[in-house]
Parts: C-alpha cells; sequence; structure tokens
C-alpha cells in the first residue's frame, strides 16, 4: 500500500505539486550563480530610531576576500555621501545580488522622489521591495533583507524579509551566517522572552515581563554585545561592525572594530 | 496503512487494531488479528513489514510464555516491554532488523495499574496514557489529547475509540476495514464487541 | 534602465483623459502577461532549477531557505465562518519567526495590518499555508483585483469569484514551483457565508470546514469530533482556537500565537493574537485535557 499511498505521511500532508518527490535535477546542477558571502546584519527598533548593524567581512568558503565590505546601505541618499536618504537596507547572502537589490531599490526611491515631489514612506518601501523581490520568484535573488528608516508617526520602523519577498513588521530581526546565535538573544533581551518579573507569583501565576522601547544607548550596546558575541563562535563574522542609525535628525554611522582572527 | 490505537483507563486498557491485511494495492484479507496475547495480563498489537509482525510477535510470545512456565509467574507489563525494546534493539543492530511498530498494554497484577507502552521498530519505548501507531498518529492523538482522562471508566474509553474511528473513517482515504478491539483488565483479556458499520457523515 | 523607468512613470498631459491600449488591455484581460512579469533563470528546466535552489523538502541542503507557513483552519456555523491559525513560519528546521500573520484580509486593499477595535471590517479573509511569500504576493494581488471588481461593477466581489480568480491564477503557474494552500471566507448578501480551499496545483473547492498545513490532520481531529453546524459564537470560537492548539502541539511545524477571526454577514472580527503557551497550560490544568503531559519521571 505504502507504494500507493506515500510512505511518509507528512511528505503528503501539505500536498502542493511543490513538495511531491522528482527523480530529475537535484543533485547535478551546472547552472550555479550564486555563492555565499558570509556575515550578518541586525536591526533594533526604538521609540524614536532604528539601528541597522552588520560586520564588514567578506567571505568566500573559507577564505576571507576583504575585511571592510559593507552590507547596510542607505537607500535614496546621494550615490556617494548618501546625504538625504531617509531609509536603511541590509542584505547578506550573495554580495552581488545584495548590490543589485540595492542599486534597484535606490532607483525607485529616487524615483518616486522626483515623480510625487516627497520622500517615499517606510511603508511603502517595505511593500515595494518586497514586490521587487518576488519579481524573481522562479531565479530568487540569494539574499536576506532587512529595511529599517521611521514611520509616519516619527517611531523606529523595522521590517524582515525572506529571499523571494514575504515581510513582516518586527521589533528586532537578525540575518545572516550567525543569525541563529543573534536571534535568540535578541528574543531574549529585546522582546524579554521567558523572562518574568520575580516574586509575581508561583509557577505558572509568574508573571510575564513587558517589552518596552529601549533606549538608543542600550541598543547600541545589545548590538555591539550581539556581534561580539558572534565573533567568537562564528568564522564568517568579525573584522569590523557597521552601525547606522536612523532619527529623525538623519542617518549617522560608527565603526567599530571586532576582531580580525 | 494499518492502523493500531491504544487507550487506558482506570482499571483497563483497551488495544484496537485494523482488520485489514494489506499487501501493495490488495486487501488479502478482511478479518485479521493484529494482537498476541502474551500471558495473562499483557496484549501485544503489531503492525509493520509482512512477515516479520507475526515471526517477531510470536517470538515474544513464545519467550514470554517459556518464562511463566519456568518461572510459574507472569512478566509485569512494564518488564514484558523492556524484554520487547532489548529484543528489537538487538535486532536493529544485526543484518536484517525487524520492522515491527508496537503497542504493549497490560495490568500490573501486583499496583493493579493499567500500562500501555508504545514501541517503535527503532526500539523506543515510551510509556504513555494513550497512543496510536501509523496513519492513526496524526489523526487521533489531537482526539485524545483533548478527551482522555487517565480515570476514565472503559465505557468512556470505547467511547473515545469511536471518537477515533470515526475521524479514521472521516479523513483517511483508504478502507482499513474496521478495528479488532480488545481489552486487558484485572480478570485478563478479551475481545470487545465494536460496530464498525456505523455510517459517519463528514461535516 | 533609467529610459525604461522614465517610460514607464511618465506620461503626455493628455493621456490620462481616455483608457490608453495599454489599460484598455489590461482591463480586458484582467491578469497580467504571466511570462513576461517574472524573470527566469537561463537554463532549459527552471522549476527544476528552482527546487534546487529552494526545496529544502527534496534537498536539505539547499542555499535559499524560504519561509514556510503552517496550521490553518477556517469553519462554516450558525453564526458566520471562524478562521484560525497559528503564527510559527519555518525554514528548514529553523524558527524563522513566531509572529507570523496568516489572516489576511483581502478586498478593499487592506494590507494586512491589524487596527484596534472591535468593529467588524467589510471584506474577505485568505489564509496562509505553504510558501509565505507566495501567499502575501498573491493574496495582495487578489486584493487589488477584488478593488477593480468594486470600482467596475459597484459592488463587493462574490466569494466564489475572488476564488476562481485566486485558482486560475495558480493554475496558470502550475509546475513553476509555487506553494500555497489558503482559504478564502466570507460573507456576501449573493452567497450568504461562503468558504473556499484554494492550493497551488489549481485545485478550488467549497466547503464547510477546512484544516490546511502540516498540522491539518491534527485540527481535523479536534474539529472533527465537537463540530456542529449550530454551535453557539463562543462555542464556535473556542472549538477554533482548540484545534488550533492542538496541532501546535503535536505538530513541530506548527507554534507561537493563535491568531483567530469570526467572519459575519457586517465583515470579520478579530479575536486576539495570544500566545499559545499560557492557553496550553490552562487548557491543561482546568480541564484535566493533554494527560501525556507529566511531570513524571
Amino acid at each position: 500500500m505504502a507504494s500507493i499511498i506515500g510512505h511518509n505521511p507528512h511528505s503528503n500532508s501539505i500536498g502542493y505539486s511543490f513538495s511531491q518527490p522528482t527523480n530529475a535535477g537535484n543533485k547535478e546542477h551546472s547552472f550555479y550563480p550564486y555563492t555565499d558571502n558570509g556575515g550578518s546584519v541586525l536591526g533594533i527598533t526604538g521609540k524614536d530610531f532604528a539601528v541597522l548593524a552588520g560586520d564588514t567581512r567578506s567571505t568566500s568558503g573559507y577564505n576571507i576576500n576583504s575585511r571592510y565590505v559593507p552590507k547596510v546601505f542607505k537607500i535614496g541618499g546621494d550615490q556617494e555621501t548618501g546625504e538625504g536618504a531617509h531609509i536603511l537596507l541590509s542584505v547578506v547572502g550573495f554580495a552581488a545580488d545584495g548590490l543589485a537589490l540595492k542599486e534597484r531599490l535606490d532607483a525607485v526611491v529616487k524615483m518616486y522622489k522626483y515623480q510625487h515631489g516627497k520622500p517615499m514612506s517606510v511603508r511603502a518601501c517595505a511593500q515595494r521591495l518586497s514586490t521587487i523581490l518576488y519579481g524573481k520568484r522562479f531565479f530568487p535573488y540569494y539574499v536576506q533583507a532587512i529595511l529599517a528608516g521611521l514611520d509616519e508617526e516619527g517611531k523606529g520602523a523595522l521590517y524582515g524579509y525572506d529571499p523571494v519577498g514575504s515581510y513582516e513588521r518586527e521589533q528586532c530581526r537578525a540575518a545572516g551566517a550567525a543569525s541563529s546565535l543573534i536571534m535568540p538573544f535578541l528574543d531574549n533581551q529585546v522582546n524579554l522572552k521567558n523572562q518574568y518579573i520575580p516574586g509575581s507569583g508561583e509557577g505558572h501565576a509568574l508573571e510575564a515581563k513587558k517589552p518596552e522601547p529601549m533606549p538608543r544607548d542600550t541598543v547600541e550596546q545589545v548590538v555591539r554585545d550581539a556581534f561580539t558575541s558572534a565573533v567568537e563562535r562564528h568564522i564568517e563574522v568579525g573584522d569590523g561592525l557597521q552601525m547606522l542609525i536612523i532619527t529623525a535628525d538623519g542617518i549617522e554611522e560608527i565603526y567599530h572594530p571586532l576582531k580580525k582572527d | 496503512m494499518e492502523v493500531l490505537l491504544g487507550i487506558t483507563g482506570k482499571d483497563f486498557v483497551i488495544l484496537a487494531a485494523s482488520k485489514a491485511a494489506m499487501r501493495g494495492p490488495t486487501i488479502l484479507k478482511a478479518e485479521d488479528d493484529k494482537t498476541k496475547q502474551l500471558n495473562e495480563h499483557t496484549l501485544m498489537a503489531f503492525s509493520g513489514e509482512a512477515g516479520d509482525t507475526v515471526q517477531f510477535a510470536e517470538y515474544i510470545q513464545a519467550n514470554v510464555q517459556l518464562y511463566t512456565m519456568r518461572n510459574d509467574t507472569e512478566l509485569s507489563p512494564n518488564a514484558v516491554a523492556n524484554f520487547v525494546r532489548g529484543e528489537l534493539a538487538r535486532s536493529l543492530r544485526s543484518r536484517n532488523p525487524y520492522t515491527v511498530n508496537l503497542l504493549l498494554g497490560g495490568m500490573d497484577k501486583i499496583s493493579q495499574k493499567p500500562h500501555l507502552y508504545w514501541i517503535d521498530y527503532l526500539a523506543s519505548l515510551a510509556p504513555v496514557p494513550y497512543a496510536a501507531h501509523g496513519y492513526a498518529q496524526y489523526y487521533c492523538l489531537s482526539t485524545l489529547d483533548k478527551h482522555h482522562h487517565p480515570d476514565i471508566t472503559l465505557e468512556q474509553g470505547m467511547k473515545l475509540l469511536e471518537m477515533c474511528t470515526d475521524e479514521l473513517k472521516r479523513r483517511l482515504p483508504i478502507d482499513y476495514k474496521g478495528v479488532l478491539v480488545k481489552v486487558v483488565t484485572k480478570d485478563g483479556v478479551r475481545e470487545e464487541p465494536f460496530d464498525n458499520n456505523r455510517i459517519v457523515k463528514s461535516a | 534602465m533609467m529610459d525604461q523607468l522614465v517610460r514607464q512613470y511618465s506620461r503626455s498631459p493628455h493621456q490620462n483623459e481616455f483608457y490608453s491600449e495599454q489599460e484598455q488591455h489590461d482591463l480586458t484581460e484582467g491578469l497580467p502577461p504571466l511570462s513576461l512579469k517574472f524573470s527566469l533563470p537561463p537554463v532549459a528546466n527552471h522549476s527544476a532549477f528552482l527546487r534546487a535552489m529552494t526545496d529544502d523538502h527534496s534537498n536539505p541542503n539547499c542555499p535559499i531557505k524560504l519561509a514556510h507557513g503552517t496550521t490553518t483552519l477556517a469553519f462554516r456555523f450558525q453564526g458566520g465562518i471562524i478562521v484560525c491559525t497559528d503564527s510559527r513560519a519555518t525554514a528548514g528546521s529553523w524558527i524563522a519567526s513566531q509572529t507570523v500573520k496568516k489572516v489576511i484580509p483581502v478586498s478593499r486593499l487592506s494590507r494586512g495590518e491589524d487596527k484596534p477595535g472591535s468593529e467588524p471590517v467589510p471584506g474577505l479573509l485568505g489564509t496562509m499555508a505553504g510558501g509565505a511569500a507566495d501567499c502575501q504576493y498573491w493574496l495582495r494581488y487578489l486584493s487589488q483585483q477584488c478593488t477593480l471588481h468594486e470600482i467596475r461593477h459597484k459592488r463587493r466581489i462574490t466569494v466564489a469569484a475572488a476564488s476562481k480568480i485566486l485558482a486560475n491564477l495558480t493554475y496558470a503557474y502550475k509546475g513553476y514551483g509555487l506553494s500555497m494552500g489558503t482559504m478564502l471566507a466570507g460573507v456576501t448578501p449573493q452567497e450568504g457565508p461562503a468558504l473556499y480551499y484554494i492550493d497551488s496545483d489549481g485545485t478550488r473547492l467549497p466547503g464547510n470546514m477546512f484544516c490546511v498545513g502540516s498540522g491539518q490532520t491534527f485540527a481535523y481531529g479536534v474539529l472533527d469530533a465537537n463540530y456542529r453546524y449550530d454551535l453557539t459564537e463562543e462555542e464556535a470560537l473556542e472549538l477554533g482556537r482548540r484545534s488550533i492548539l492542538a496541532a501546535m502541539h503535536r505538530d513541530a511545524y506548527s507554534g507561537g500565537f493563535i491568531n483567530l477571526y469570526h467572519v459575519k454577514e457586517e465583515g470579520w472580527v478579530h479575536h486576539g493574537f495570544n500566545d499559545m503557551n499560557p492557553i496550553f497550560w490552562k487548557t491543561k490544568l482546568e480541564k484535566g485535557e493533554f494527560s501525556n503531559v507529566t511531570s513524571e519521571l
């Protein structure tokens, strides 16, 4: 019976043609247009600011190609200086795809301003980025993107993406090689997951701590801690930490050296 | 795919096994009994690779009976379960291991408590209040999670079993030809009448 | 690139006074030209390429891990339609998010953001299982089409028509590698409460009750056993919640928060996005369910 019904119930449970096993073309790929350049990025929002940070190492396999290749970009600003930008984009994964994506989004945001005479809102930009990513649904950009800025109310806004454009507004998000190291740390320190108010009750009556927007210096410290820790345990992360902070006053860039081994 | 279900209650264990014996796309027999009584108070239901199942069950049955005869005493359900697990673990490391999944139910003569063990062909052993093997796991465990309580009566247990088989009739695309139901109580093992011909309407 | 953009966005002063040829074409065709809209890899078999790159089911080492959605359910009852989902997105065994909104408001071009307040919001609801991006993108596309329908015909689209737009779309892309299992729920004057299941194979089914995703069987297990058409509103909401809880408990790909909606004649009402953990322990300790979870060794 197994041959008719299928062997693993879970392989059938969703039952889409996509999940059906195939015999052809899985093992050999002569066309492989991707490589992983490693590195990690993370973003955290506050009440009136957003931080996007990434390490500056670029790798391929076990080789370190460069110690300074930025992964966080200003969108919609001057080509050289980035002046006038009001949105931040970080891309991690395949650097060439990331750069192409950044260029495209940058062009879109600029065209928007020329045509509408006002800067593109972060929400509109977030939706547009999703559409751009989905436009390559069948030949995806090998990237994980995070978009940051200030929303209509001036609050920090952060959007996390998968490679083909599914997105969600969040308080914090880590992406890239060390995301599995950084994200649990952020869950605990930013969203206060599994933290309870001491003495508020016994067992299940224990009251969970409610996350609140963090002040800017705390956020910066959390970002530094996340990266120095990731550098200790991940080979593709290191060299430098580039931190871009967007506030109502503009974008500030902070560079911090990380271990170079 | 075969269906095995087990439910414990206050003073009983119910084991139910589908009655269809299947080979490839054919049902060879519609009155198959996939259970074996090991001693007075333990019953084992089995499913898996054709041939392996009955061979392994008979081997276990013979050895448990031999123990009873030699020592003039019964192995407890816990002892039997660990013996079975040991045999499966040994077989797993041999040239051709038994591919058999088991449910083992019994009453402990000393504590008078019901016991149910879930055992798979990789020799995992877990004591559980209710259990299922095969596709039945995906459909029945959530029902049992909701409706099972450790101190239910046999009557309530049979009602619970009926909820499970109703769900299988509703959602499983194959006819498993109903289930054979056996019950272990302090008085031993008996077959329990069960209405397999009830028509179940889907919502 | 720039020329193309300029051409696309710039118009002559009088151009807006009548439908352009392109607009007329769009109005009559409704759907965009399929093969031109998406870029394809320069290989003969693009779906095999996509599968090798992104399908972690057939290729666990695939380089691009896509976010997938999981347990969703919807059922019709005397008081309307209940729609309930979990909130977990996984990429392989990595939990990509625990806060995904898998119920997506369709029609009236809603952005799917939760507005506070308990007033019913008119429109349909769509659910998300399978590829997160596929569902988000195509349900958004669907809400565009629904809004256009409202503008053209001066009345709201029926659930039957909306579901057919989506089903025709997924059928047109069959074999390309889309992955979605979605339900559309809505109440319209023409149909009353209506529920449809649409998936990426092109299947479109009307029905009373559907569970979709890897946890579907567990949700069915609770839902089937306790379902009646004459459930009260209170009972129906609780059954939806309990069925998702069952799936979250037994299916590792489901978890996070329980997202609960009720679709009524006046529109849909959101009944919360609640952490499953306290609900689980409340269910266990107060009702004695989940007796397999013990502290005994």
